[in-house]
């Protein structure tokens, strides 16, 4: 099989995963025991005319099937409904207002997390079994058996509360008017910095573990043997050699923990109070706003399956060693 | 021939605990693991206060000589909330870690040996692992209500795609031995083949990987129930964090509120990490000698 019938063969994979979410979505609030109606809308007490009128305007008096091709072509044309903690603004309005909060939370966070764990990983493969390699690992391991939000918890108490270098929620302070883009800036950073931090701390256990096993592996290689028998230096065979191999499946990783990275921005932008996709996840969840929710879901999932098919197609073009 | 079969297990096991008490981490996870578990158990009859009960001390009061980790907002002891929690949050991982194991090893028996099955299920067992699994919790959850029992079916429904996928790899080549094929000459159906004779040389794989789910399944109650998805009734770890975080333990700066919980979890994480981990070494003899 060729490289072009992997990427045929990943690309139909993610379309079925695709899908999948749809279907998931759409039977989900249809599974549950009472009216749909209930779950669609949220309407707690309606009208009769107006419970008609709803079940007119979302089709639901038509068959299954034809609800589903329905609500697929809403979807995809974003329209994922209206919200009814928030009513009644879109779904989408309101998940696209606060995307860009949580990319520049996010962005920042898996940028030092990595470059971060992939250094340390490979100092710590190097020599390992070593005192560092067993501080690396034992620490990055309790830092991954934490409870991730329990870490954020910890820093607002302490650095916010106990020691307030920090203020305690927010991703901007309310109500101030700024002199320039820069001040903006300066204020927003102000507020993210512990966010930041608690997302690069926990994301970096995971990376630098990954790093330091891959690494492992890579240095058993016989070129490393090859280079080592060369007479190369130290430096040459730990980054030249072994770290760019052992980055290339580590990066790939990153890509692929797209989804446990989203979840963490559920934890710390619900610990900070910072405005982004995460809080609206909480609010949607703290007040059964289902449609929220769903589109939420469905939001994520997707970016996280292209995530997953971007990886595995960039993986294969770069690692030549990779048989389909 | 009973007694043969039960020596043999008697001897066996012998042999397992001598490979397993030369790995000093797997004895640190099993001794901090089993103090946590008796705890558990001992819980209703070892907490000083009633974890329930309002105003046994003042709101918000901080450590004292008799209520080692001081009150919550309504007055119940912290100490005896964290005991007990110890209860429940054992409870959902080992039950989640079983009943992800069942599903997870019923779908990769299927697959791994009726070939016309293996795509369509791997396909499906694929699309799950893809997919986040804290986001379609929160969908799950918030449509079956607080529950334990929700709990524990949500984080089920999303972590069984790795168990499958190892007990497949696993059954795709035992099937192919050839004891596997003397007994199907002699007439045995596959059920009895599978249980017989492929399940059980599957069981220590399948063990390490279980105690591997408990740690996943202690983490994501305490996630959802931190969110605000847990089961009210219930006192649990992330149900303390989540009492803390919504009724004002910041606002108090209660370090003792927030804490605590924090580090059991991770605590028993890691124990049960430890204990994994080295199971998967005493079990697989490539890792064991290195």
């Amino acid at each position: 099989m060729g490289m072009k019938d992997y990427i045929i063969k990943r690309s139909v994979f993610a379309l079925i995963a695709i899908i999948a979410v749809f279907i998931f979505n759409f039977i989900l609030p249809r599974l549950m025991p009472g009216n749909p109606i209930m779950f669609v809308m949220g309407g707690t007490k309606l009208m009769p005319e107006t419970r008609e009128m709803l079940i007119k305007r979302f089709g639901l008096d038509k068959s299954v099937w034809e609800q589903f091709v329905a609500y697929t072509w809403r979807a995809l044309h974003g329209d994922l409904g209206i919200s009814f903690s928030k009513y009644p603004r879109p779904v989408t309005e309101l998940i696209s207002k606060r995307m860009p909060w949580t990319i520049a939370l996010l962005l920042p966070a898996v940028v030092i997390a990595s470059g971060l764990g992939i250094f340390v990983g490979v100092l710590a493969a190097w020599k390992r079994g070593g005192k560092f390699d067993l501080t690396v690992t034992n620490v990055g391991l309790f830092i991954w058996s934490l409870p991730f939000f329990w870490l954020a918890l910890v820093m607002l108490l302490v650095f916010a509360y106990y020691y307030p270098i920090f203020p305690l929620r927010g991703a901007v302070t309310r109500g101030i008017e700024y002199a320039n883009v820069f001040d903006f800036f300066k204020d927003w950073l102000w507020h993210s910095t512990l966010p930041i931090l608690s997302l690069t701390i926990w994301n970096y256990a995971g990376y630098t573990l990954m790093m330091r096993n891959t690494m492992v592996d890579v240095l058993h290689e016989e070129y490393i043997v090859t280079a080592t028998a060369k007479g190369l230096s130290d430096r040459t065979i730990m980054f030249k050699h072994a770290a760019r191999n052992a980055m290339l499946p580590v990066v790939t990783q990153i890509t692929l923990s797209l989804g446990f990275t989203l979840s963490g921005s559920i934890f710390t932008e619900t610990v900070f109070s910072y405005p982004g996709v995460g809080l609206l996840t909480y609010d949607a969840v703290i007040m059964r706003d289902y449609p929220l929710a769903q589109g939420l879901f469905l939001i994520t999932a997707i970016a996280v399956i292209i995530a997953n098919l971007l990886a595995d197609v960039i993986y294969a073009r770069l690692d030549p060693r990779v048989r389909y | 021939m009973k007694k043969v079969k039960a020596q043999l297990w008697i001897k066996n096991l012998k042999n397992f605990w001598s490979l397993y008490k030369t790995t000093k981490k797997g004895v640190i996870g099993l001794i901090i693991a089993s103090i946590f578990v008796i705890i558990a158990l001992l819980s209703p009859w070892i907490v000083p206060y009633d974890p329930y009960e309002w105003n046994v001390v003042q709101p918000f009061a901080p450590p004292s000589s008799t209520n080692i980790l001081g009150g919550d907002d309504v007055g119940r002891d912290i100490f005896s909330q964290l005991i007990y929690g110890a209860r429940t949050s054992l409870f959902v991982g080992f039950v989640a870690a079983v009943s992800t194991t069942l599903l997870g090893v019923f779908i990769g028996t299927v697959a791994g040996y009726f070939k016309s099955l293996d795509s369509i299920l791997m396909t499906f067992t694929d699309i799950v692992l893809v997919l986040p699994s804290i986001p379609i919790m929160l969908v799950l959850a918030i449509y079956l209500g607080p529950s334990i029992w929700n709990i524990i079916m949500v984080i089920t429904i999303t972590n069984w795609t790795g168990v499958a996928r190892i007990v497949r790899s696993q059954i795709l080549s035992l099937k192919e031995r050839a004891y596997v094929d003397s007994a199907r000459a002699i007439g045995a159906g596959n059920v009895h083949i599978i249980t017989k004779h492929i399940l059980p040389n599957t069981i220590p794989i399948i063990l390490a990987s279980t105690i591997l789910r408990i740690v996943n399944a202690i983490l994501a109650e305490a996630g959802l129930s931190f969110l605000g998805l847990g089961d009210p009734t219930a006192i649990s770890w992330g149900m303390v964090l989540h009492y803390a975080q919504s009724c004002g333990g910041f606002s108090r700066g209660a370090w003792w509120w927030i804490i605590p919980p924090g580090l059991l979890i991770g605590l028993v994480a890691v124990s049960f990490t430890l204990i994994g981990y080295s199971l998967e070494a005493v079990f697989s003899p490539q890792l064991r000698r290195s």
